[in-house]
């Protein structure tokens, strides 16, 4: 019997409703939407607003911050599509930067159409969405940057550097907006996380945040540092000068990763420059970290030994945030992106938190329950992704500090980072 | 070696005359001068054998000749392009004259053949060196009394162009002074106006301890010194380029510190306070082709609002703002005593200008720095210039300010051994 050949039939494919891919042809004529959203004006917000708004919590005021977070998000999520639209072509179809792309986009889709939220109830499902959404997007840091680092050859660095750093300012103004409203849901309800001070936060803001500790505690942390061997290691001593009990009000995190990454990169750079002779222990000279309590800002200044910048291929210190290969040949160091592919396809991703860093022995949390926590956790510690200092500009950037880094060359490094101490000055996102 | 402009071109200049403008109207300059001037670089500053041979000195007194013309017609030129109003402020037009004056006597000089010949140029180029001496006071005030008829931007632009060429021209003059001399005293390790072992340790010594001393005797007190890092560092250099940057910046750290200790001497309880000023701070580093240090101190840092303008020449500032500022606020203009016409002012004559602290500090530095430099500190340009300084070999100066505590001033000086093809 031979056999029959089948008809081929061919037809266009149907366009799916809501959550259409980004690659469907119709995705062109959606764009509608977006623009909407696009045209209307972020409402950027200052720290003093947001406390002020989360003191005095009840439902009334708890269901009016869901149904402004509901509306505001979608319209920074459309600006930063727009941003990536008008991009060549050929980088937002590149793997990785699409994969953002999708990522933002359906973010967006299901953003603007979740319904208005009236009760407690709705709350806690709303709450429970932007968690989803926030977690879905934790490898967004560390896929973005390597593709655009992958594209730089078909970008200006002028607008690579521009462009994503736009993208991760909005991210981090998306990620208050949302960690805020969930934390002021939870402490209405009673439910305070555990460990946290009461009196002095409200909502992921602290009122009276020391940064002398959050000093000492990031150098505790850095101590415990293994290597590589898992063996301990001789750190520099961290010395800390000026106005040691500075107190202010800010979100932690903020304050936190910046002084994390710096002294990383200081400890390791001490040593890299201070080598033992033969299989002593080596004798490092130590980092001096100066606090200084401004009448508008808080300054941390962190001097270390670690030789400064002597490489050739780096110019001058604002090089190394950039993300652009034509100012930083390390970005496409093919152990760089090797490092920046596994770090995008772990699930928890990178969120340039210091949290993450830990392994999880030192968070007390004895869930090991999942399968690669703890290489995860390992892993991120060590790998040089390079994402550190570019991340903590940007988180002191936020709002409207500064990140600067001069280098005596042959000698060491001193990097001086400045946060406003008075919560008045806006959020540093384009409206 | 001849220049690009003929003799006969520049001798087409008119004679000496008064220098009103109906006067500077009726000779316009020839177009020859549109040349730019006969470029010098870097490389032929450091080729000096050693020991300087005779026939080395002829050859930079011929190199000398060529290369000054041009520069003194090319300032010239920059003069007369201002605008009219600012040409005919008697301190402008002053300086319009020493100009013409050096050209009309450079041209007049002829060829140098023997070292007789060169003993009486290397005088006469003294004597001119000596007339520029204080070239920057007399545009300062000039400027200053000109504020309404030129944007700061304009003016900004046409100092940072007239020192800088400034600072070339007197390196050429002072490399051939320095060079005849050496044909007489040989100092080792000198070629020229560049010394190869520079050491930034004892220049540092040597400036702070004149800054100690001024700021003792002024305010009462004065902060220690402290050395570190790659101390024992040396470096190819011009030595009174080095001691200019150094003491200006000196002297801001030491008055700052001084001021600052004093003024919470009076707020906070002794028990709080420290026993006397901290030490100002210099961190030395060394690398293949550049010399790093950074000057620390705790004076109390700048405030914001003074920030942007503490590197802009002094005349935008009001009287009044001293006080507000700080240590660091515009310095009025001082130097009062090198404006007045002939001879270099007396040590008295700064004295008698002086009253506050801040005209002190201003005026004394010009003491000691005037054997090198002529009368360029004390106007309230001290930073500018120290900027001027150290970019002109391809360094670089940078200030950074923690407001309530100090500053810290990082300046990165080539090594001039490693020279870079730079153009004087």
């Amino acid at each position: 019997m031979r056999p029959t050949r089948r008809a081929l039939t061919f037809s266009l494919p149907q366009p799916t409703p809501s959550t259409s891919s980004t690659r469907a042809p119709t995705h062109f004529y959606r764009n509608r939407q977006l623009e909407l959203y696009a045209s209307k004006k972020s409402k950027p917000l200052s720290l003093r607003q947001l406390i002020f708004f989360g003191r005095s919590m009840n439902e009334e005021r708890l269901i009016k911050s869901a149904n402004y977070v509901r509306t505001e998000l979608p319209v920074r999520l459309a600006h930063r599509i727009r941003d990536l639209q008008t991009l060549p072509f050929v980088v937002v179809r590149q793997e990785q930067v699409a994969k953002v792309y999708e990522l933002y986009w359906s973010a967006f889709e299901r953003t603007r159409s979740y319904p208005p939220i009236h009760t407690r109830a709705d709350n806690d499902r709303f709450c429970g969405f932007l968690q989803t959404i926030l977690d879905e997007h934790a490898s967004v840091i560390p896929t973005l940057s390597l593709g655009f680092s992958l594209s730089s050859q078909h970008l200006d660095p002028e607008l690579l550097d521009t462009v994503l750093r736009r993208m991760l300012v909005s991210r981090i103004s998306r990620r208050v907006l949302a960690q805020h409203h969930v934390a002021l849901s939870a402490s209405l309800a009673g439910r305070e996380p555990p460990g946290s001070e009461k009196a002095d936060h409200v909502g992921i803001i602290s009122t009276n945040l020391d940064a002398g500790e959050c000093i000492r505690h990031c150098v505790e942390l850095l101590r415990q540092r293994r290597g590589a061997d898992g063996q301990g290691r001789v750190w520099p001593e961290v010395h800390i000068d000026g106005d040691r009990d500075t107190k202010f009000a800010y979100i932690r995190e903020h304050l936190e990763y910046p002084i994390f990454e710096l002294l990383k990169n200081s400890f390791r750079f001490t040593r890299l420059a201070h080598p033992s002779p033969g299989s002593s222990p080596p004798t490092l000279p130590p980092v001096q970290v100066t606090l200084v309590n401004s009448p508008t800002d808080v300054h941390i200044r962190i001097s270390d030994q670690g030789g400064g910048l002597t490489s050739a291929d780096i110019n001058s210190p604002s090089d190394l945030y950039s993300f652009s290969h034509l100012r930083n040949k390390a970005r496409l160091a093919s152990d760089r992106l090797a490092a920046l592919k596994q770090a995008a396809s772990r699930r928890h991703g990178v969120m340039a938190t210091v949290k993450e860093q830990l392994a999880p022995a030192a968070d007390g949390d004895g869930s090991g329950g999942e399968t690669g926590v703890e290489e995860d956790a390992e892993l991120a510690s060590r790998t040089h992704l390079g994402i550190g200092l570019p991340m903590s500009k940007i988180y002191a950037e936020y709002f409207r500090g500064g990140l600067h880094l001069v280098s005596l060359d042959g000698y060491g490094l001193d990097a001086y980072l400045r946060l406003p101490k008075l919560g008045t000055m806006l959020e540093d996102i384009e409206v | 070696m001849r220049s690009l402009l003929s003799r006969s071109a520049l001798l087409a200049l008119p004679a000496r005359t008064p220098y009103a403008p109906a006067a500077a109207a009726a000779a316009p300059t020839p177009t020859r001068m549109a040349l730019p001037p006969a470029p010098l670089r870097l490389p032929s500053l450091l080729d000096v054998p050693h020991p300087v041979t005779p026939q080395y000195v002829l050859h930079s007194a011929a190199l000398t000749l060529s290369a000054l013309p041009p520069r003194m017609a090319a300032r010239i030129r920059a003069l007369e392009s201002l605008p009219y109003i600012v040409g005919v402020n008697p301190f402008i037009s002053r300086l319009y004259g020493i100009y013409k004056d050096s050209l009309d006597a450079l041209v007049r000089e002829q060829p140098v053949r023997s070292l007789d010949e060169n003993e009486g140029f290397v005088r006469r180029l003294q004597g001119l060196v000596e007339s520029h001496a204080n070239d920057i006071p007399i545009m300062a005030k000039g400027f200053q009394e000109c504020k309404r008829y030129m944007t700061p931007t304009a003016v900004s632009a046409f100092l940072d162009s007239a020192i800088r060429s400034r600072i070339g021209t007197r390196l050429i003059g002072e490399q051939h002074i320095a060079l005849s001399r050496s044909l007489a005293h040989h100092t080792p390790g000198q070629a020229g106006v560049v010394q190869r072992n520079c050491s930034p340790k004892e220049m540092i010594r040597h400036c702070a301890g004149f800054v100690h001393e001024l700021c003792e005797s002024t305010l009462g007190v004065a902060p220690g010194l402290v050395v570190d890092g790659m101390d024992d560092a040396t470096f190819a250099y011009i030595p009174t380029h080095l001691e200019y940057i150094l003491t200006e910046l000196l002297k801001n750290s030491y008055r700052a510190t001084a001021e600052h200790w004093l003024a919470n001497a009076s707020r906070v309880p002794a028990s709080v306070l420290p026993p006397s000023p901290p030490p100002v701070t210099v961190t030395l580093s060394r690398t293949r082709d550049f010399l790093s240090l950074r000057i620390r101190d705790r004076g109390g840092g700048i405030s914001p609002a003074h920030l942007g303008s503490i590197f802009s020449y002094a005349f935008t500032t009001a009287a009044g703002d001293e006080a507000d500022g700080g240590p660091y606020a515009l310095q009025h203009v001082g130097g009062q005593a090198a404006l007045d016409a002939g001879p270099p002012a007396s040590a008295s004559a700064p004295a008698a200008s002086a009253s506050t602290p801040a005209a002190v500090f201003s005026d004394i530095s010009s003491t000691v720095i005037r054997s090198g430099l002529g009368t360029i500190a004390g106007l309230g340009y001290g930073l500018p210039l120290a900027r001027l300084y150290a970019t002109y070999f391809g360094g670089n100066l940078e200030l950074v300010s923690l407001y309530g505590h100090g500053t810290d001033v990082f300046v990165k000086l080539r090594s001039l051994e490693r020279g870079a093809d730079v153009e004087l």
